[in-house]
């Protein structure tokens, strides 16, 4: 049988998030084991008039590449990849690893190789869901490996993720809404401020915000939703900071990462675990030492990490800051084949100033936008 | 514990049948099901110097499609299937299904529109391969539905299958080499030859071939492999011919087909099991009336029917005849979305005479031909 939680977030991705139109071509990306999901989305697009189409990757298949593979052979992207970025109208990714460390030995400079060559696809990818030429929307399928990762039961994981995305009952379509409403005026009110400064432990860190568009993720992107980011100036980060969740990229882990930013960029990192793996991150491209996003997590209906940047960015009460690619819709201008989302836990001692003023402390922001008091966010 | 056999059948595949170089672009297209021999595959390719890409099939989503779509959406080609098929060095599809019958409840009318919607692709890969710019194979991967095909056990299943293909022997390259090459004496001998005529139960048919080529297939597009084949002259079938095997073909089967042709074209078209989805194919294009293929089952090493074309129409003492499209390298000129392999037993109480000689009886050529 059919969970109708898989439907309802099917339809919602391909109704609210994506609002696929009659003719649109779209690619449901996914692993194998989010089959059911990727069914679900593609009888959704069937139904709304689109053209769509499964793109499954087999697990072990780029593990292999990157194991045997000859440089070229690694770096190499097909024509197809080029023309199915150039063409599609809407995309939409649903992680599900069927195992998520299975890069964890790979060689690293390898294994960077490989994510750099298809550093110019993402660009370009980027680049044309910024300019709104094409529809993207990023989700997860509730699979073993990643409740392994959560430390939960399938059914618990289920249960987690379904409820994150709202799907767990009627009409999720109205209550994204609803957050979308309150996340604007949330972004509304950043987009007013020049300078935040982050107090946490081991953190002090000031970025420049001013000129830059505050972006309430509202379901459109991702699914589950509830943040509000921007990109950052990039010449004017400085400080240090701590996060205290692992960070992980490509399924590695690295743990307890301490960063120092000057003028823009980190000029001292390190690591509790994987410091090696930083490093060679760190020196992919140019744009790797540079922020190209900052954010508040406002799902306060995620309260927990689990070991998922899709969900563990948007835990109510935490901020994250991302290494490499900016986004220019928000006025960022920092390139790079990296985007790697960093999560600071703010709920027990963060405060945060915006020009000055306290506007967040525990995890909370002081009073609602547009005044009032309590907390904004989904 | 990994099956030797399924790194084996990679390996002749890659190295073998499609002969990958460095550099090539190899299409990998399969289910999820044939996941281990993807793998397999995928690793021989890469490290044969070649760019594997893979397209990944999920179960389910023909049937969506055929059920939910639109004749909009029905007759959508993915425009990047093009660039697929236009660019690949090397295709390869191996198949692995879930349910054989999946789409046995389909509206036929609606299963002809989507092969006519995709002839295009079908061109690009014929054309490429008849130009020398594509090799392809097709091979299949043994799965549990196959399996209940077979009327056998999976385990049953996997060692007919493997055992067609030879890879249950080291040898299997230089046993395919040889078996090669009697099947090209044999088609030689037979280009020789102006018209067939095939007498069984049930079947006499007239076919003219004068002019036309025979192909040995020695496991390079199809594995396993083991027959000899042409594209009959398309005018030319007079008479009629009686299917024994059923087949099951487009998620679905048919059985018992007994076809009369005039001047090439099917003019009666019966079948015991499946006549609405027969007629529905016969009416798809005016190509799918014509034969496009006529061929000698050649592989002694497939005795038992399983109802799988790939194999049955191999086995030693069958002929099988396609509807619809020709191969361009045979000479046949039949354009057509349609591609039906259907398969005549002839191991008893048959025989083929060639421009009026005897030549092949109760399913063997005769000794001293070919």
């Amino acid at each position: 049988m059919i969970d109708p939680r898989v439907t309802r977030l099917a339809e919602l991705i391909i109704g609210y998030s994506l609002e696929l139109g009659e003719g649109a071509v779209v690619r449901l990306d996914g692993g194998e084991t989010a089959s059911p999901l990727l069914l679900a989305l593609y009888r959704a697009a069937l139904a709304a008039g689109a053209h769509p189409y499964t793109s499954v990757e087999l697990d072990g298949l780029a593990e292999q590449l990157v194991e045997l593979g000859s440089d070229e052979q690694i770096e190499y992207l097909s024509p197809t990849e080029w023309h199915e970025v150039e063409n599609l109208d809407a995309l939409v990714t649903v992680w599900s690893d069927a195992n998520t460390r299975s890069f964890t030995r790979s060689d690293p400079d390898r294994h960077s190789r490989y994510i750099g060559a298809r550093r110019k696809l993402a660009l370009r990818r980027w680049e044309r869901i910024s300019s709104g030429d094409m529809g993207w929307c990023g989700t997860l399928y509730p699979n073993a490996a990643h409740a392994q990762d959560a430390e939960m039961s399938i059914e618990e994981y289920e249960t987690f993720v379904f409820g994150a995305c709202h799907t767990d009952g009627e009409d999720a379509a109205g209550r994204w809404r609803s957050v979308a409403s309150r996340l604007a005026a949330r972004a509304d009110e950043l987009g007013r401020v020049r300078e935040l400064r982050v107090l946490g432990p081991d953190t002090e860190i000031r970025l420049g915000v001013a000129g830059r568009t505050w972006i309430a993720a509202d379901g459109r992107l991702n699914m589950p939703d509830g943040e509000v980011f921007t990109s950052p100036r990039e010449l004017e980060t400085e400080g240090e900071i701590r996060f205290t969740f692992p960070a992980i990229f490509e399924g590695r882990e690295v743990e307890d990462v301490r960063l120092r930013f000057e003028g823009g960029r980190v000029v001292a990192a390190e690591a509790a675990r994987g410091g090696s793996y930083l490093q060679s991150l760190l020196d992919m491209d140019d744009g790797a030492r540079i922020l190209g996003e900052v954010a508040f997590g406002l799902n306060y209906g995620i309260d927990r990490f689990t070991r998922n940047i899709l969900f563990d960015e948007k835990i109510g009460g935490t901020m994250h800051f991302a290494l490499g690619t900016g986004f220019a819709q928000a006025g960022g201008k920092n390139i790079s084949g990296l985007h790697w989302d960093m999560i600071c836990d703010l709920r027990e001692e963060g405060e945060v100033y915006a020009d000055g003023e306290l506007v967040w402390q525990a995890g909370r922001f002081l009073a609602e936008p547009g005044g009032g008091n309590g907390s904004a966010g989904g | 514990m990994a099956d030797a056999r399924v790194e084996r059948l990679a390996s002749v595949l890659v190295d073998y049948s499609t002969a990958v170089k460095p550099g090539d672009l190899v299409l990998i297209e399969a289910t999820a099901l044939a996941a281990p021999l993807v793998r397999a595959v995928h690793r021989r390719v890469v490290e044969a110097g070649g760019q594997p890409r893979t397209r990944i099939a999920i179960a389910g989503v023909a049937e969506t499609l055929f059920l939910h779509a639109s004749d909009d959406q029905l007759d959508w080609v993915n425009p990047s299937r093009y660039v697929d098929f236009e660019k690949a060095d090397v295709r390869m599809h191996l198949l692995a299904e879930l349910n054989t019958r999946s789409l046995s409840g389909v509206d036929p009318a609606r299963q002809a529109r989507m092969a006519r919607a995709n002839e295009k692709l079908r061109d690009i890969t014929m054309n490429r391969a008849a130009a020398g710019e594509l090799r392809w194979t097709v091979t299949l991967f043994p799965t549990q539905a196959a399996a209940q095909d077979a009327e056998m056990s999976l385990a049953q299943y996997e060692d007919f299958v493997y055992g067609a293909g030879l890879v249950d022997r080291e040898d299997a390259v230089a046993q395919w080499t040889s078996f090669g090459q009697r099947l090209s004496r044999l088609a030689e001998w037979l280009g020789a030859k102006k018209e067939l005529r095939v007498v069984a139960d049930g079947t006499d048919l007239r076919l003219g071939v004068a002019g036309r080529r025979w192909i040995s297939c020695d496991g390079k597009e199809n594995f396993p492999d083991g027959e000899v084949f042409t594209g009959p002259v398309e005018t030319s079938l007079e008479g009629e011919i009686s299917f024994t095997f059923p087949a099951a073909f487009a998620g679905r089967s048919v059985e018992g087909i007994r076809l009369v042709f005039t001047e090439g074209e099917v003019v009666e078209g019966t079948a015991r099991r499946g006549q609405e989805f027969l007629r529905e194919m016969l009416a798809m294009d005016d190509g799918a009336r014509r034969a496009g293929e006529f061929s000698f089952g050649m592989n002694e090493s497939i005795q038992e029917f399983t109802r799988n074309t790939l194999f049955d129409e191999k086995i030693g003492g069958t002929v099988h005849l396609a509807l619809g499209k020709s191969y361009p390298e045979s000479g046949g000129t039949n354009q057509s979305g349609l591609h039906w392999d259907l398969v005549c037993d002839l191991r008893q109480g048959s025989e083929v005479y060639a421009d009026g000689e005897l030549v092949y009886r109760d399913g063997s050529f005769l000794d001293g031909i070919g």
